[in-house]
């Protein structure tokens, strides 16, 4: 007889899927999962304590991995079991000194220190700010790990600091291509490819297993800052005076400060005006240069004098970046974006979400489109309504939070209220397929279709 | 009592709806409510068949040990009535299930051949001629299964039993891989010793003392799967479990392992005491472990007692590098303290093997909290007792000589010599509850542990002095043995010493000689100094972690708050889930700089997926509402999803066929305004009205026109309904968001 199911029990490929790996203090388990949509690796933490930039995994429990570059570190030394297939290695360090963790954890204690001044300072009537950290860096050196870290580690403590990232290349709680802001007070997402800052940690109709994040979106829509860097710094403007208004209203906010992630930058003019932008649209008062010595000598040059906007010094630190920073090339980041995008719609393995299939006339919806980048130098042009093509299928556009009515700037700059995918363009029928998180009209919030990130080509298939 | 049949069905089904997990309590809970309608038993085996039927394969195991707990412990009518239906309830929930489960499932077919245990009837659950059909039905499936994959499926086994029986090294923890099973017709291996071992009902509770690391919550991180408890507490696939907790002399334990644990060690040992030969509690310990070594290579021990050897020698192992700086007294009273049940570490043995399936692992806890907090006060001091005796050296030993008492308690080395002559001592929680009667009591050894920390209080912040924050670390780890309790124990806690290193325990202020704000933190080379005594503040310092998410908690009386708070929110979720996956959900909205600006991160108390993107917003502040836990009480979800016919404007969801509609009120001649509305879900018109399926009227003007006195006065009406309207977006606050459309 033969029962469905049961001929398929699985050959394992090989015999060493599962291991324990024993780590001693300061010690870091480096992984790699391929990022083939099947393959994962779980990791189950059998003894001691061990975290994924700086959240701490349970004991006993076990996380799945997919499609992730990172890392586990242990401070007191502990023993995982992991299974499934995985490039990794053990990274060993003879003294604790030598860890890059370890230079992390300081920061995070000198900073914990200044937020516990500023908690006193604000219960006996002074503003209590607490740090605002900037981390910059050149090229990949581990930013975003870094801030997520001192996110973390500050959560853990009980803080519910404000994350910002203005680096459009991966999106803080949203898509690729825009710049966001969000306080995290809650644990973060172990598991998840961005360790907690992904789009799957945003709010959903429904319960989460890992406490959600409401995010601050604004849209840039292209890859690297320096397209459109006069769009750019509007939004940063206009995210920092968010950011503010935050920290004026939200005491706990205030107290614990800002992790700040920028975009990778070299040394030099353009570099230079992209970290003084933000420094001071955020108040920032710590910057973390990570391994680069050029940056950190041209920030001190120009900020030796500089205050922030309350009047604090300003610290410029270099550290080392790590020997472990993954090489995440081209073909890694465009599968994780789509994977975001993905994800965005539907969900992940722990929350499977239903998106919206609507079609729509192309006279019932208002898209307007950023102009190319030959047409830049019309810096009136924030965005021109879009002609309706099948170029436009497979797009993810942005909705904004404004009024179809509203001027193009009032648009471009506006919050985003979340993302569309064109999933088909009918030219004949003049009717569109679109992919919505959330089911309604459309027509009556603008769109924007940007440059960036590209189509996915098979979201709906 | 239920009146009818019917009604009998359909509140078991929806509590069965509600079964998404192994918990003991709701497997317990529906066992006992089958049992009291028992006279309706044909209507309950229906609906139990069929939901087993259509459950998903994720919730199909807990289905399954209901019915098994359901035959098990009312075997007339229930075994008669599900008797017929075994092999096709059987077969068609084997088919579907994942393997993990279908291992479960193979445990429990082979429990039904057997009679009950504990039962006076010799009788088998099932007679025979019903369960072996299925049995021959899955061994020819298993056959060409595994004549089809011969070469793998031996690879499998092979690893299977490699992995049981080479205990890895370094660990303090068994195998975690379950030993392999053996094929249905072998025989069920765990009945003697347990019937044996467990005497009664009573035992219905050791479940518990396995986890006993759960600190304060002392909830259980993992539901075990045996049906109820108060009857026959252990059903023979619950074995596993009771062979490893109660089995001390573990086959596991092999000496040569444990030699060659201490060996390396030893050389891990040596390394450290060749980089900072000066160290003399390294030279001491490194002498501790050569005696320890020649005392094992020389003798043949009683397994339990190489237990307790191997358990601490790994704790050691895992422990050694962290905590190098700290003086004798600490790393023993740590030693101690780690191999006592209630810190993170500890108990290993205990902890590691749970017969659950692996589809729990990732879901919260069903386990009430208040339950919970009523079974943590019943088991929270006899497991940490036993730590008592072996904390007690700590202050003895503060002098500075380290020898084998210190590192593994005192009387661990006269116990090994006299080979199981004080057994006693042996932190044998789950055989002796109560403390031994030879040792202080654990008030003395608290006397004496308090005495070092006055003598510090002097000890200048600086990142050198290490050792000032060491009682802290001590402390912490104390307390969160159970120990020590928090404030509100009888016994005082140290931290109440003017010390203000103690004072701040785990606090913010507390960095453990950081100078508060100062900016020379920051400097390069401040942040390469390695502070080993700030590590415990990510880790004791905050408390004992939640089981499910790795969050720590302090065990004050805050810290225990948020903890409720906290569990019960895992629980609401893990609830919620369940409810969602019917419905469907989907990604909210952002929301705009306002909303944004005003929100708050609201922890364990409210869902901010909730209170923000309001998926339900009728949930909140009703989170101290025990009665959604009654499983009966899934109906009481419906009226969520209908519209609050009295809180606020009557709305209407955009009607389908809106193009064909009129889309102004025949009244007033205004457009209905559209908004999306997020108690709903859906886009609505506000203030609408369809009446009688036809035309649709705004609500205010048709309730005017519908007044016997009232003239239509349209423009009024109007204003009325936008007055109405600037309530509702008022008063809806951050509760109930309505996010206005712009027209």
């Amino acid at each position: 007889m033969s029962i469905p199911g049961l001929g398929q029990i699985v050959a394992q490929p090989t015999a060493s899927t599962t291991r324990t790996i024993h780590l001693r203090p300061f010690w870091e388990w480096r992984f790699s999962v391929p990022r083939s949509a099947a393959s994962a690796v779980s990791v189950r933490l059998v003894s001691g304590t061990a975290e994924r930039d700086g959240t701490e995994l349970a004991l006993n429990h076990t996380y799945t991995f997919a499609r992730t570059k990172s890392k586990l570190v242990t401070y007191t030394g502990c023993a995982v079991e992991v299974s499934g297939e995985c490039d990794d290695l053990v990274r060993e360090y003879a003294r604790p000194e030598d860890s890059p963790a370890l230079v992390f954890l300081n920061l995070h204690f000198a900073l914990q220190g200044q937020r516990a001044a500023a908690a006193a300072a604000a219960g006996k009537g002074g503003a209590g700010r607490g740090p605002r950290v900037m981390v910059c860096g050149e090229g990949p050196c581990g930013k975003t790990t870094l801030a997520r870290t001192l996110t973390a580690l500050a959560t853990r403590a009980g803080g519910q600091p404000l994350v910002a990232s203005v680096d459009p290349r991966e999106g803080l709680l949203a898509l690729p291509g825009t710049v966001s802001a969000a306080v995290f007070g809650g644990i973060m997402d172990v598991e998840e490819p961005m360790g907690g800052f992904g789009v799957s940690s945003t709010p959903s109709s429904g319960p989460s297993l890992v406490p959600v994040k409401l995010p601050m979106v604004y849209y840039f829509g292209r890859e690297r800052v320096e397209e459109d860097v006069p769009l750019w710094k509007d939004l940063t403007g206009k995210l920092g005076s968010s950011v503010r208004a935050k920290f004026e209203a939200d005491e706990a906010a205030r107290a614990a400060g800002l992790v700040l992630d920028t975009p990778a930058v070299a040394p030099g003019e353009g570099g230079m005006k992209i970290l003084t932008h933000v420094l001071r649209e955020f108040a920032v008062n710590i910057v973390v240069v990570l391994g680069s010595a050029g940056l950190h000598s041209e920030l001190q040059r120009r900020l030796a004098t500089e205050k922030t906007a309350h009047g604090e010094a300003i610290t410029i630190i270099l550290l080392d970046k790590s020997d472990g920073v993954a090489d995440r090339d081209k073909d890694f980041l465009k599968f994780i974006r789509e994977a975001a995008i993905k994800e965005y719609f539907f969900g992940d393995s722990k929350r499977t979400l239903s998106p919206f299939t609507q079609s729509v006339s192309f006279d019932d919806v208002a898209i307007f489109k950023a102009p190319d980048e030959t047409d830049f130098y019309d810096n009136q042009q924030a965005l021109e309504p879009a002609e309706i093509s099948a170029e436009m299928s497979h797009w993810t556009l942005a909705v904004m939070n404004a009024s179809v009515n509203d001027p193009p700037e009032t648009i471009r700059q506006a919050p985003v209220m979340g993302f569309v995918a064109i999933a088909d363009v009918d030219e004949e029928r003049r009717r569109l397929k679109v992919l919505s998180p959330v089911s309604g009209r459309l027509g009556n919030r603008p769109m924007v279709w940007a440059r960036w990130p590209e189509p996915y080509i098979n979201l709906l298939g | 009592m239920a009146d009818s049949a019917a009604d009998v069905a359909d509140d078991y089904r929806q509590a069965l709806e509600d079964l998404t997990m192994n918990s003991r309590i709701e497997i317990a809970t529906l066992t006992n409510i089958a049992r009291e309608n028992a006279n309706h038993g044909l209507a309950i085996t229906e609906v139990l068949h069929n939901h087993i039927k259509k459950v998903p394969p994720s919730r199909t195991l807990p289905a399954l040990y209901v019915l098994d707990s359901i035959v098990k412990n009312v075997p007339t009518p229930y075994a008669l009535y599900f008797g017929p239906k075994l092999y096709s309830l059987f077969m068609g929930a084997y088919t579907k299930v994942d393997n993990a489960t279908r291992r479960k499932m193979d445990e429990m077919l082979k429990t039904w051949k057997e009679p009950v245990p504990g039962s006076i009837s010799t009788k088998p659950v099932f007679p025979l001629e019903q369960v072996r059909p299925i049995e021959n039905a899955l061994m020819a499936a298993r056959n060409a299964a595994f004549a089809a994959h011969q070469t793998s499926y031996q690879g499998q086994q092979q690893l299977l039993r490699g992995r049981a029986a080479v205990p890895s090294r370094d660990t303090p923890t068994p195998p975690t891989a379950r030993p392999y099973q053996p094929p249905p017709q072998g025989q069920p291996p765990y009945l003697g010793p347990n019937g044996q071992q467990h005497p009664g009902a009573v035992l219905a509770q050791q479940p518990y003392p396995m986890h006993p690391g759960n600190g304060s919550s002392g909830i259980p991180h993992r539901a075990t799967p045996q049906p109820a408890p108060s009857v026959k507490p252990y059903p023979p696939y619950q074995q596993p479990a009771g062979r490893e907790v109660y089995g001390a002399p573990q086959p596991g334990i092999s000496i040569d392992k444990l030699k060659d644990d201490i060996q390396h060690l030893i050389v891990a040992e040596k390394a450290e005491f060749a980089q900072d030969p000066l160290d003399t509690s390294k030279q001491t310990r490194l002498k501790a472990l050569l005696d320890l070594q020649t005392i094992i290579q020389s003798r043949d021990m009683p397994q339990d007692q190489l237990m307790i050897i191997r358990n601490r020698v790994a704790e050691l192992a895992v422990n050694m590098r962290p905590q190098p700086q700290l003086p004798p007294a600490a790393t023993a009273a740590h030693v101690a303290a780690v191999a006592a049940p209630n810190t993170i570490h500890g108990a290993i043995p205990y902890t590691t093997y749970t017969p659950t399936p692996p589809v729990v692992v990732q879901q919260p806890n069903p386990i009430p909290p208040a339950a919970a907090a009523a079974i943590a006060a019943a088991l929270g001091r006899p497991p940490s007792a036993p730590s008592a005796p072996t904390a007690t050296p700590a202050p003895a030993a503060s002098g500075g000589s380290l020898s084998i008492d210190s590192l593994f308690g005192q009387g661990a080395l006269a116990a090994l010599l006299a080979g199981g002559a004080r057994k006693s001592v042996t932190p044998r929680q789950t055989h002796t509850p109560q403390p031994p009667p030879a040792v202080p009591p654990p008030a003395a050894s608290i006397t004496a542990l308090r005495s070092p920390p006055p003598q510090r209080p002097a000890e200048p912040s600086r990142p050198a002095a290490a050792p000032a924050s060491n009682p802290a670390a001590l402390l912490a780890l104390l307390r969160q043995s159970g120990l020590l309790g928090s404030g509100a124990s009888p016994t005082p806690p140290p931290a109440t010493t003017p010390t203000s290193a103690l004072a701040g325990l785990g606090g913010l202020r507390a960095l453990g000689g950081v100078p508060v704000g100062g900016d020379e933190n920051l400097q390069p080379a401040a942040l390469k100094i390695f502070r080993p005594h700030l590590i415990s503040q990510l880790y004791e310092g905050l408390g004992p972690p939640c089981t499910q998410c790795g969050r720590r908690f302090k065990t004050d009386e805050d810290g225990r708050r948020k903890k409720t708070a906290h569990m019960d929110w895992h629980f609401r979720v893990h609830q919620r889930i369940a409810e969602a996956e019917k419905r469907g959900q989907h990604r909210s909205w952002y929301v705009d700089e306002l909303d944004w600006i005003r929100s708050r991160e609201t922890i364990d108390i409210d869902l901010p997926s909730e209170s923000l993107a309001g998926a339900s917003s009728h949930d909140f502040g009703d989170h101290a509402d025990h009665a959604r836990r009654d499983p009966n009480n899934g109906g009481t979800t419906n009226p969520r999803n209908q519209p609050p016919a009295s809180a606020a404007a009557p709305y209407l969801p955009v009607p389908e066929d809106s193009a064909r509609l009129n889309n102004t009120c025949p009244i007033c001649q205004e457009r209905f305004e559209m908004k999306w509305l997020d108690e709903a879900q859906e886009w609505v018109w506000t203030d609408a009205l369809r009446v009688g399926g036809g035309r649709v009227y705004h609500a205010s003007c048709h309730r005017e026109a519908a007044m016997p006195m009232a003239v239509a006065m349209p423009v009024l009406g109007g204003k009325k309904r936008k007055a109405e309207d600037e309530g509702v977006g008022a008063g809806g606050g951050l509760r109930g968001r309505v996010k206005v459309e712009g027209w």
